[in-house]
């Protein structure tokens, strides 16, 4: 009589080889894509979902290990997110349970709403590219983005002598800017007198979120500012632990995205 | 003399009631008042010509743009703004209801752009200009190096801001604390009810009595404000010294500036 097992009779070697050829073949086919977003908090989510509902080719570049961003906590490491009126309707497209408290003003469990965020993009068909950082654009014709030159994220925490590791290239048509507060990419345009960033101000969470969702767009031919970058790129007043206008901005990204695809 | 004073309606809501404050002042001063539509779209559709109409709006759009406020502890404000500013701000001006309050104008540069809208036969002392907004604008203050927001710049035009009442005299001091622990404004806002005025308040008509005898006193007189805490014209820099002024005084007027518009009325 045989050995009962749980689990079937796979090697080292067949575990190794599975994930190699796989994160391969998906590296391979997404070197080139419809739509690069750097940032995987929840407007990069919002973006990418949108878009790739649609039926787009979209990579996030995410440079930690895990995904959502500052979505998981509300502020000072409670995890219970806020949204204001309009955003709670995304929460519930998104299957997550909230409670008003007061009015236009909602609660979430942030493990809950950034686990169905991530899931719901996943599902929509968005794929990711984790423990990569974001260092510099790819520049084409008339200075249109077109791309972004990526590395691994240990690579800028080492010493330079131990790792002189030249980054790679990823070709997009559209290139959307998630960094947040940094402003990543945005800033790389700037550097070369393309863009002139303005810094954010002061914090006016109450006024601040309309005005991201506003000023939301295409700041330079092939490249899209959405969420806390949008504050940064127009010197916004700073918003506070609330996350409506993540989503919303990241929405109306994915639209103007849209609309330059299809031209 | 001050033949005629002209009020603009840049709130769409009807928090703040013009032909209220219009009444209020027929009777008060006994000068003649008219209320007129937000004042850039009124200040345009007095042009015919529809290539002039278009070229203003695009200038505006631009200057507009280049008086946000970015930093408010840089004085200088010299910048070139984004194409994406400079549309928004176009679409503002064609849909002025439209437009999201959250930035931060230079309140006396924004007075210079408006005196040039102003119709020619209108710009002289004659005629007192007076602008209602929602827009948020503010002034640099040499004391303490930096931008505050303003309910008021005196000017021509005078520029009132209904979000700058909200906004720029300060709120009572335990609700700064508060906020800076990270409480919600929205649950502030409910704990502090009623010590200062909020967006939409129902107070809010009562009160721009008072800011809209100010910028009368200043087009008269040059000076509009009172030391008198309980007067109407009082400079109030806290919300409550508001409340106090414009709506729990003994009196409206202190006995020297009751005189005044009683020999004006006169």
């Amino acid at each position: 009589m045989s050995e009962k097992k749980i689990f079937s009779l796979v090697g080292e070697k067949d575990v190794t080889r599975a994930i190699v050829s796989e994160f391969a073949k998906q590296f391979t086919e997404y070197v080139e894509s419809d739509c690069i977003i750097i940032g995987g908090g929840p407007s990069g989510l919002m973006a990418g979902r949108e878009l790739a509902k649609k039926g787009y080719k979209v990579l996030i570049v995410e440079r930690n290990n895990y995904l959502g961003g500052g979505f998981w906590i509300g502020g000072y490491l409670m995890n219970k997110v806020t949204v204001r009126e309009p955003g709670q309707e995304i929460l519930k497209e998104l299957g997550v349970p909230y409670e008003e408290i007061s009015k236009g003003l909602y609660v979430a469990d942030g493990p809950h709403a950034c686990s169905k965020l991530i899931a719901s993009t996943c599902d929509a068909g968005v794929k990711f590219i984790t423990m990569t950082t974001f260092d510099d654009i790819v520049l084409k014709e008339e200075n249109k983005v077109a791309g972004v030159v990526v590395n691994w994220t240990p690579v800028q925490a080492l010493p330079r002598e131990i790792t002189c590791v030249d980054p790679i290239a990823l070709e997009s048509k559209i290139v959307i800017d998630a960094t947040g507060h940094d402003a990543f990419v945005a800033k790389k345009l700037e550097e070369r007198g393309l863009l002139k960033t303005q810094g954010f101000g002061a914090m006016w969470v109450e006024r601040s979120e309309d005005l991201i969702v506003e000023y939301t767009g295409e700041v330079h031919p092939g490249l899209i500012v959405i969420g806390m970058a949008v504050s940064t790129v127009f010197g916004l007043p700073r918003m506070g632990p609330t996350f409506g206008a993540m989503l919303l901005s990241g929405k109306k990204g994915a639209e103007i995205a849209e609309k330059n695809l299809s031209l | 003399m001050l033949k005629k004073i002209f009020l603009y309606n840049g709130i769409k809501k009807n928090y703040l009631n013009l032909k209220k404050i219009k009444n209020y002042l027929e009777e008060k001063t006994g000068f003649k008042i008219e209320i007129r539509d937000e004042f850039i779209n009124y200040c345009i559709s007095k042009i015919s010509v529809e290539e002039e109409k278009i070229k203003l709006i695009d200038k505006l759009s631009d200057d507009i743009a280049r008086i946000r406020i970015i930093n408010p502890n840089k004085k200088e404000i010299e910048r070139i703004p984004h194409p994406i500013e400079i549309n928004l701000e176009k679409k503002y001006i064609l849909k002025w209801a439209e437009k999201p309050i959250g930035n931060f104008y230079n309140g006396f540069e924004l007075i210079l752009i408006f005196s040039n809208l102003i119709p020619k036969e209108e710009t002289n002392l004659k005629y007192c200009h007076i602008v209602f907004t929602n827009q948020l604008f503010g002034t640099w203050d040499e004391k303490n190096f930096r931008y505050h927001a303003r309910v008021v710049v005196f000017g021509f035009p005078t520029i009132i801001s209904t979000t700058g009442l909200v906004e720029g005299p300060a709120k009572p001091r335990e609700f700064y604390l508060k906020k800076q622990m990270g409480i919600d404004p929205l649950i502030l806002k409910e704990e502090f009810k009623g010590r200062f005025i909020d967006y939409e308040d129902p107070r809010i008509t009562e009160i721009m009595k008072g800011y809209v005898m100010q910028a009368i006193f200043f087009h008269l007189f040059g000076n509009p404000f009172c030391s008198d805490k309980n007067c109407r014209l009082y400079n109030a820099h806290w919300q409550e010294e508001v409340i106090n002024a414009q709506l729990k005084g003994d009196y409206e007027f202190c006995g020297e500036h009751e005189g005044i518009l009683k020999k004006i009325k006169a």
